[in-house]
């Protein structure tokens, strides 16, 4: 889109004005001549920096916090801290320290009162962070923060930073993917549960873990009626109590079924599903279509980790993961000094062992920089307690997932 | 992974477009090819390059290379059945002084003679070719222009070879990693990789800026040094010009793809050798000024991403080709200098002649390593990024 002569715009992201213009560009736009940025770029200088303000990152900002570390900034894209959890309308799972029971959208609240509580962390909405970069003793980030008149353009110098950034939601490749209406479930929760936008009036959910559970009750909750639930795995691969859930309101599930294209004129208005072996090929003959106007896809998530690539961390693939991570030892320290990572961005889990992973990740920063508050002790209480989530046949994958970054690491490569 | 061949008439270590050109043209003559590849194809310089291609050059070897590599770009698609994005827009070298004036008037004679079409520009003519430039900014006297230069998509070409190899028959290795190479009697016996060993009596270093390391393996010693190149890419705007636009005082390179997007690199002061990945802010703020400075217009298009990849670097910056004395079978094709992906077509058919066929050929002497024990060595001084 083209908005006020500036092509490539993101509109999904920009603050509306009064008068403002925005056209629908032909493929692509004038070269801009007008500045998008303030004149001058700002230099700011901090302890620790927190990329990401889920979970994970409000945990880190508050535990750095609490270890005296003088100044802390935090910093996330969105135009609201908490990350995933303020869209999640439903009771937490996990443990009670880490508060289950409590609703996302509610503890979100809860962690950034207490963040606000903090003299020594400053806090940046709506700003991301563009790249990234190591020198000698200090990192620098380039930030851009979203302003009505024009974006601001930020060089942050610290000695230490966190990449909190979170996952991406997974794509899946089908004729028809490209349709307004076809959307990721996250996009969905976010649309429903933060905007109070409902995406359509009946969806057809692709993928039965606990995420397309979870958001295809809510979509039930909004008034949205949801077709069915195809799942490609022979079973379910979310809790029970969710699945339950939903058969009790009549939604059927179909395990060892999938996607095979989306159809309609401009916009979804149907969808085909197929079954598919137990080598996942489709079985001919099984084809149904669906009649829906939204296809929602939670097919699971990928590390964020573009910044930490960029940074020189050492990435490997791993499965368990969900795609590339970060190896990190366990402080959370990356191969590069003084670069942090924590929760989904270090292999995808839940809140609950972000919060605990931010945790650990910001009384190592604070470490490093010389804060020590019975950081030994705290540290070790922490590990126990990532130990005891990851026990049990549902911490199996996380366990692995962590085993084997554990097995990647060859120490730190200071640069 | 599957089991690995035990044998090959020819092993290549490398999977870039040297790499790749090479097993599909051997293959076609026959050959029985391997070509193992440590990470994927194309992961190396090749996927990372701003593949520009041009013939404009101060070596008269060079711009013979690659004044025959252009004639074959411009047929590749067809012989290998498959789109390789050539885009001939030309390349327009800014002259910034007199002295550099005269040796651009030397380098277009000499261009000549081999019968390029190309010409010098005046100032004035600079902007009928690429109109959103600033003559003052760039403080350009002056241009050379070859419309026949161009650009080649690297991920199109390399893939087509690699699939026209198999093709034929070649077997190319992924995530396969050379460790070792053994000798019998001064001439190659086998290649130890992660998967297996291969018997064979031929390999081929296009490793690219890992080749020394690979000669290492076998005791000799290549004055390679590796160098950390970086380039960056905007959003897509309309495109408003063809021609790539490089200068060698300035080092910068940079054009519009057809998508729109504008690539380009610069290499950044004091930049050391060695295997430095990240790139840097320092790059970043320096292209942008001299982009800007080359064309304030493009001030307030926005730089989507940035990367780095590695110049192989000689110390007369030309490749070096060819079998080594010391041991029978031990061919090179590396040291490109930051110009492989141009001259790729000529330089694997150099190599698969003399594999093939055992002949050799003027252009082939010249660049054999042995050239680097004589006192006086023929400097390439037409170099960017
Ligand atoms: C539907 C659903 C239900 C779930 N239910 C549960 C549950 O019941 N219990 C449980 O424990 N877990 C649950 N989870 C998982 C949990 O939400 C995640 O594991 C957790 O939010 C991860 O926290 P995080 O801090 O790592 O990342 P996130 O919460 O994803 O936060 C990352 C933040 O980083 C910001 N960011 C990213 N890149 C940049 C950048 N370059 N610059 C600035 N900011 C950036 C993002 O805007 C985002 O706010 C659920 C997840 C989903 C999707
Ligand atoms: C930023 C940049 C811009 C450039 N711009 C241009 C340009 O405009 N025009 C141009 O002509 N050239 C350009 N170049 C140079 C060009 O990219 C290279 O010269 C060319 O791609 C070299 O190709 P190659 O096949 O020889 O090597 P590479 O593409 O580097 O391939 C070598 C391969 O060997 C593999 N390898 C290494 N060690 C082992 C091992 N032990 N076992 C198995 N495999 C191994 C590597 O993984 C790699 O994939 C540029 C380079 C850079 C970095």
């Amino acid at each position: 889109m083209t908005v006020e002569n500036i092509p490539n715009v993101r509109t999904c992201i920009t603050p509306l004005e009064e008068d403002i213009k925005v056209y629908e560009q032909d493929r692509v736009g004038e070269i801009p001549d007008k500045k998008f940025f303030n004149k001058n770029r700002k230099k700011i200088d901090e302890d620790v920096v927190i990329v990401g303000s889920g979970p994970a990152g409000l945990m880190a900002a508050i535990t750095a916090a609490k270890q005296e570390v003088p100044s802390i900034l935090l910093v996330d894209e969105n135009h609201l801290f908490g990350g995933q959890l303020i869209k999640q309308s439903h009771k937490f799972f996990g443990s009670e320290e880490e508060k289950a029971g409590t609703r996302g959208i509610d503890l979100a609240i809860e962690l950034m009162e207490q963040v606000n509580s903090f003299k020594n962390i400053k806090s940046m909405l709506e700003t991301t962070i563009i790249g990234c970069y190591n020198g000698k003793n200090n990192h620098k980030l380039i930030a851009v923060k979203r302003l009505t008149k024009g974006d601001q353009l930020y060089e942050i110098n610290c000695k230490s930073v966190i990449f909190a950034c979170g996952a991406m939601e997974n794509m899946l490749a089908f004729p028809g993917n490209d349709l307004p209406g076809v959307y990721g479930a996250g996009g969905v929760q976010t649309l429903m549960n933060v905007y109070g936008v409902k995406p359509g009036k009946e969806v057809l959910m692709i993928g039965a873990g606990n995420v397309g559970l979870i958001v295809s009750y809510q979509l039930l909750q909004a008034g949205v009626s949801v077709n069915r639930v195809v799942e490609i795995l022979p079973k379910i691969g979310g809790y029970n109590v969710h699945a339950a859930k939903l058969r009790r309101c009549g939604v059927p599930i179909f395990t060892s079924h999938s996607i095979k294209e989306v159809y309609g004129k401009g916009k979804v208005e149907g969808a085909t599903v197929v079954a598919v072996n137990n080598s996942f090929k489709e079985i001919p003959g099984t084809e149904e279509n669906v009649t829906c106007d939204t296809v929602c896809i939670a097919v699971g998530l990928t590390p964020s980790i573009r910044l930490l690539e960029q940074i020189g961390a050492k990435t490997e693939y791993i499965a368990e993961a969900g795609g590339h991570v970060a190896i990190h030892d366990s402080s959370m320290q990356t191969t590069v000094k003084g670069v942090f990572v924590a929760g989904d961005s270090s292999g995808i889990e839940e809140a609950s062992t972000a919060m605990i992973e931010g945790q650990l990740a910001g009384i190592s920063a604070a470490l490093l920089l010389g804060y020590d508050k019975e950081a030994g002790k705290l540290k070790k209480k922490f590990r126990k307690a990532l130990d005891g989530f990851r026990s049990g046949p549902f911490g199996l994958k996380p366990k692995t997932c962590k085993e084997k970054i554990a097995c990647c690491w060859d120490g730190g490569i200071n640069y | 992974m599957n089991e690995i061949e035990k044998k090959a008439d020819i092993i290549i270590i490398g999977g870039g477009v040297n790499g790749c050109s090479l097993a599909y043209q051997l293959a076609k003559k026959g050959k029985k090819v391997v070509l193992c590849e440590r990470n994927y194809i194309c992961s190396g310089a090749t996927g990372r390059c701003g593949a520009g291609i041009r013939q404009q050059w101060s070596t008269r070897e060079n711009t013979e290379l690659s004044i025959k590599s252009i004639k074959i770009f411009e047929k590749l698609e067809k012989e290998l059945g498959q789109d390789i994005g050539l885009r001939q827009g030309g390349y327009l070298i800014i002259v910034h002084n007199n002295k550099d004036m005269i040796q651009a008037e030397k380098n277009v004679k000499m261009q000549k003679e081999l019968g390029l079409d190309v010409s010098i520009l005046t100032p004035d003519e600079i902007l009928d070719v690429v109109s959103i430039l600033d003559i003052e900014g760039m403080k350009a006297i002056g241009a050379t222009f070859c419309p026949t230069d161009g650009h080649v998509d690297p991920f199109k070409t390399t893939h087509a070879y690699a699939k026209a190899a198999e093709r034929q028959g070649a077997k190319l290795y992924k995530f396969t990693n050379v460790t070792d190479i053994k000798t019998k009697n001064k001439r190659i016996d086998c290649v130890v990789t992660n998967r297996g060993k291969i018997k064979t009596n031929i390999v081929i270093n296009a490793a690219g800026a890992w080749s020394k390391q690979i000669a290492e393996k076998l005791n000799i010693k290549l004055p390679n040094k590796p160098f950390r190149k970086e380039i960056l890419v905007t959003e897509r705007v309309k495109p408003v010009f063809k021609a790539m636009v490089i200068s060698f005082k300035d080092g910068i390179y940079f054009s519009q793809q057809d998508e729109g997007q504008i690539l380009g690199g610069i290499p950044i002061p004091n930049e050391i050798s060695g295997y430095l990945t990240n790139p840097t802010f320092d790059f970043l703020n320096h292209m942008s000024k001299t982009l800007t400075r080359y064309s304030p217009k493009l001030k307030y298009v926005n730089v989507i991403r940035q990367w780095t990849g590695y110049y192989d670097v000689t110390p007369d910056a030309r490749p070096i080709l060819g079998e080594v004395d010391e041991i029978k079978g031990f061919i090179q094709c590396n040291g490109f200098s930051g110009h492989g992906f141009m001259l790729s077509p000529m330089v694997t058919k150099i190599l698969t002649d003399y594999i093939t066929d055992g002949k050799s050929s003027d252009i082939l002497e010249k660049l054999l390593i042995k050239r680097f024990k004589d006192k006086e060595i023929t400097h390439e001084t037409s170099v960017v990024g």
